[in-house]
């Protein structure tokens, strides 16, 4: 048992350790499960334990092994999933009141496909009501507190995603990213997190925010890792008819190929935006420097129609999550005012009572957005918008193989800091163009903060569904960086 | 409603007419965004899944089949195909729709721009009073001697959608909404593929709203893209109408009328709505905008509700999907597909087997009744074509409607009336005879030749055998021999009368006619 700490062992580890019999599946999922006894009460990264289908899946390997067959690539490895995802056997909250108790009904493409690689279904993950938010503070449940500084937020909406992982309870975990909602939590959590290109993975069983913007991605401590879950999830889907035929690349096996010859971009004017942090200006600049140091092209690049990104998304997302949450009406299933006078009541009554401010701002937003006589004005606008960005991306992968900006202009901030809603959305300034334009991009850690000591995450960006590129730079970033980020509450377990 | 009524109405007034026509893709055996079957009825909530059910993180998947039938469709009604279009979402919120917005289309639709020409014969032709005359350079081309005339309904265009599901509303009267206590929702029908089809403002009667819907009809079920069934609803027909002031330019205010489930509904609920417009604006009044419902026991439209609610459907552009693409080549493929259209197969009949107009498109509508006409023509052959026609229009047809069934169901098959045809035309039974087969045959579903020989009709045509008869018929009737013989002609019925009853109907009466003509001479 104590052999197994699952803050310290990749996923891979953890695979090799079932696989060459040090330790069964069962003992990783008793692992886990004590590991969450131990610290979720502290940092609170699930909503509900899936024993069951743990115990499962790891009896399911266990069998595999005792009757000699080769094991899937991440038998035995525990995972954390997002609570927007469908699971059977499991409830699906979007850690949201108008959800409560709502029983999955099937399973979410992307958690099959993990579980059926081997991988051990320990729960599912706290997010922002219905993945609005940055924080993970929009939870109905109650917020996720970061491992690094219980004081802080995780990021969000995927903040229990991360956390799950950089506190050791899972190796893997899933999330998704509409804005930057893998990839912002897993730089403030120290994590390596993977938003893959859009279309990529399916989309079918998450519950849909912008379904134009929506991928589900993995979080893991190594970008081994995030490769060996997206090699499980991707591909394309006969139920998702926005995923992509592309055939699935054989990421794990990009990731020694070094950094030689990389086209590598600095985005120039993203990283002199006002308000980004001195030292996370200064961290991306040092990632250059360690590119080129591997004998990477190093050159830089703008991308100047990102500026209207923000925006862009600020119409578009909500436009898009307005008409997707049309369906939570309490005729079918969630919640439901017990005493409505016709349908109108039981329509009003039932929505201002089940959703969160967040998810009622976006919601208006996004029915203004759309109205008659206001749809020219801003939701074509922003699609324009979100033409020229993807034409600077487009543009700029002609001469660069990856970007590099930061993930986040800050580090983890603390619980309330940042209470008007923009400054919260100014959050995810580097990550909302990226799902505008449908690349892939992963956030990597790259140091830690010399005030707070809170992790620094860098962002890579790719063409689409190039992934293998991506994942290759990533790994040899990480490999020449050497550093392993395991956040205090990991390494002191109670 | 009088119909003079309406008469001296569109003598002040003309009608303004256009159709809102939904279809569902019957021939589609799955719904339009997921797999599950797609039919009538049922045990409510039993043929549904995730999808159609709008539950939290279900995604569409577009029905490629049903957009094919849809391009088909407007194909066959002269529409240019869109090579690039798109779904849109239309959104508001009902209880018969899972996700609260309905998965249609908006500005790119699959076609645009298509006809359908309809022609007025018989009573209808009353409806257009301005067909007289000097006809406009476009507009209604005279057809024939009685006024019946041809017209060109413009298409604007075709769209797909997904159906809704359905309320039950409990408590209330005829289980409308009015009184009910709760109601019950039963998604079956729910995501089911949906044509819509509007026309142009170009229909200006009842009797033109009628034959277009019913040219229509036949042109779906001719393609098999639908059953077309309006009492079960897979067709429904809406009408937009408004009244103006004959020369008047300008639009009057339209209502939709909603609920028409015959094409006899069809009519009566326009032509009513027309005399209620003008009577509105006789009476210096203003028509409202507003939906109506028509209920065919009383023979009226109402409104639905006194207030209508302005809709903001916030259409924006699906991001489930991905736009569609169509090359010409892939149009032009779906064309080679096309069946033969009514109206071809009518001019076709008429061509090739001299049938008249009226007969060759009571055939020629009906795509069952086509194929029906056309097995029996061919085994029995193109001379004796209009026999066969005859009979289906006459003692088949009486025998459909007496029994509610569609020709496909019928006991007398194609093939059994083709042998019964033939028996007449080599004289082995007489057409009276015929007559009584036909029933038998509809009655048992026995082939015709067999009950011939059960019963013993066979005709005798045998004049040597006749003579005898024909002379036993005069030997003992002297008195009436000697009156024909007298110049009483009229006499030569009643012995070919005694004739026939005497070979219990079975002589061939074109001999015995002879026979009797001659020994009488």
């Amino acid at each position: 048992m104590s052999a197994i700490d699952l803050s310290v062992l990749t996923a891979r580890q953890v695979r090799d350790g079932v696989a060459s019999g040090t330790f069964s599946a069962r003992e990783v999922a008793d692992a886990a499960y004590a590991r969450i006894e131990a610290v979720d009460d502290d940092v609170h990264a699930f909503l509900e334990l899936s024993q069951d289908l743990a115990y499962e899946a790891a009896d399911r390997v266990d069998a595999m092994r005792a009757a000699g067959d080769e094991l899937p690539p991440l038998a035995g490895v525990p995972a954390g999933i997002k609570d927007n995802m469908n699971l059977v056997g499991t409830h699906t909250t979007c850690s949201s009141r108008m959800l409560e108790g709502y029983e999955s009904v099937y399973d979410c493409t992307a958690v099959r496909r993990l579980i059926d690689a081997g991988a051990l279904p320990i729960g599912k993950c706290n997010m922002d009501e219905f993945a609005f938010g940055s924080s993970t503070e929009n939870s109905a449940f109650g917020p996720t507190r970061n491992p690094w500084d219980l004081e802080r937020v995780p990021g969000g909406s995927s903040g229990g995603s991360a956390a799950c992982v950089a506190a050791g309870m899972t190796s893997i975990s899933l999330g998704s990213d509409t804005g930057g909602s893998i990839r912002q939590p897993g730089a403030l959590t120290g994590t390596v997190a993977l938003k893959p290109t859009y279309g990529r993975v399916s989309r079918y069983g998450v519950v849909a925010f912008g379904s134009s913007l929506d991928q589900i991605g993995p979080f893991g401590k190594s970008v081994d890792d995030v490769a060996l879950a997206l090699e499980a999830i991707a591909g394309a889907d006969p139920m998702d008819a926005t995923s992509a035929p592309e055939p699935v690349g054989r990421y794990t096996q990009a990731l020694d190929l070094g950094a030689e010859g990389l086209r590598v971009g600095i985005v120039r004017d993203m990283l002199d935006l006002e308000g980004c942090a001195a030292e996370v200006r200064a961290s991306v600049d040092m990632a250059a420097e360690t590119f080129a140091a591997l004998g990477a092209e190093v050159g830089e690049v703008d991308l100047p129609a990102t500026r209207h990104g923000l925006a862009a998304y600020y119409i578009i997302g909500p436009a898009e999550a307005s008409s997707n949450l049309a369906r939570f009406d309490g005729i079918r299933y969630g919640h439901r005012v017990p005493d409505a006078a016709d349908v109108i009541d039981l329509y009003t009554r039932s929505r201002a009572e089940g959703f969160g401010p967040e998810s009622i701002r976006r919601i208006m937003l996004g029915t203004y957005a759309l109205s008659a006589g206001y749809y020219d004005a801003y939701y074509g606008q922003a699609q324009k918008a979100r033409t020229r960005i993807i034409e600077d991306f487009r543009a700029a992968f002609e001469r660069f193989d990856v970007l590099l900006t930061p993930t986040t202009p800050g580090v983890a901030f603390h619980f309330g800091e940042k209470s008007d809603p923009y400054t919260m959305y100014l959050n995810d300034v580097y990550t909302i163009p990226v799902n505008l334009a449908g690349n892939c991009a992963v956030s990597v850690p790259s140091g830690l903060c010399s005030g707070s000591g809170m992790p620094i995450g860098l962002q890579i960006i790719a063409d689409h569904f190039a992934e293998e590129t991506l994942l290759r730079a990533a790994a040899a970033f990480e490999e020449a960086t050497a550093f392993e980020p395991v956040p205090p509450l990991a390494r002191i377990p109670k | 409603m009088p119909k003079d009524r309406l008469t001296e109405v569109l003598e002040r007034y003309e009608a303004v007419i256009g159709l809102e026509i939904h279809t569902e893709i019957t021939a589609s055996n799955t719904k339009m965004f997921c797999g599950c079957p797609v039919a009538f009825g049922g045990e409510p909530n039993t043929r549904v899944c995730p999808v159609c059910l709008g539950l939290p993180g279900a995604l569409p998947v577009p029905n490629e089949a049903a957009i094919e039938w849809t391009v088909l469709a407007g194909l066959a009604t002269e529409c240019d195909i869109a090579l690039w279009s798109q779904f849109h979402r239309k959104q508001y919120f009902y209880p018969d729709m899972p996700k609260d917005y309905q998965i249609s289309q908006y500005d790119l639709p699959f076609c645009s721009g298509g006809f359908v020409d309809v022609e007025v014969d018989g009573d209808g032709v009353g409806e257009r009073l301005d067909l007289g005359g000097a006809l406009p350079f476009v507009g209604p081309e005279a057809v024939a001697e009685d006024g019946g005339y041809r017209t060109r309904i413009g298409i604007t265009r075709i769209h797909l959608e997904e159906d809704t599901g359905k309320m039950v509303h409990v408590g209330g009267s005829e289980g409308r909404i009015a009184g009910a206590t709760h109601s019950l929702v039963d998604f079956n029908r729910a995501g089911t593929p949906l044509m819509e089809l509007v026309t142009e403002p170009d229909i200006r009667t009842p009797e033109e709203a009628r034959r277009f819907a019913q040219k229509l009809r036949a042109i779906w079920l001719a393609l098999g893209v639908s059953d077309c069934n309006m009492e079960e609803g897979s067709m429904r027909v809406d009408a937009n109408v408004s009244v103006r002031l004959r020369g008047s330019a300008e639009l009057g205010v339209k209502s939709e009328v909603k609920n028409m489930n015959s094409f006899k509904s069809l009519h009566d609920a326009i032509a009513y709505e027309i005399v209620r417009h003008a009577e509105v604006l006789d009476s210096g009044g203003v028509v409202v905008q507003e939906t109506r419902h028509w209920d065919a026991g009383a023979k009226r439209t109402s409104g639905l509700r006194s207030k209508e609610e302005a809709h903001d459907y916030r259409y924006f552009p699906e991001p489930d999907m991905v736009p569609f693409t169509f090359d010409p080549a892939r149009v032009a493929e779906l064309a080679d597909r096309l069946p033969e259209l009514p109206d071809a197969r009518r001019d076709r009949y008429m061509a090739d087997y001299g049938l008249p107009k009226r007969d060759a498109s009571l055939l020629a509508d009906d795509r069952e009744t086509g194929c029906y006409f056309e097995e029996a023509v061919g085994l029995v052959g193109d001379t004796d074509a209009r026999q066969i026609a005859n009979w289906m229009l006459g003692d088949l047809a009486a025998l459909l409607n007496a029994e509610g069934i569609a020709i496909g169901q019928a006991r007398v098959t194609a093939a059994m009336l083709a042998e019964l045809v033939g028996l007449v035309e080599d004289g082995t039974i007489s057409g009276k005879q015929a007559k009584e087969v036909f029933a038998e045959a509809a009655r048992t579903g026995d082939a015709p030749g067999a009950i011939v020989e059960d019963r013993g009709m066979r005709q005798v045509s045998d004049a040597g055998a006749i003579e005898a008869v024909v002379q036993g018929v005069l030997d003992a009737h002297p008195d009436e021999v000697a009156t024909y013989r007298g110049g009483k002609t009229g006499l030569l019925g009643f012995f070919v009368g005694q004739v026939m009853r005497e070979m219990r109907g079975q002589g061939n009466p074109a001999v015995v006619n002879e026979v009797v003509r001659r020994l009488l001479g």
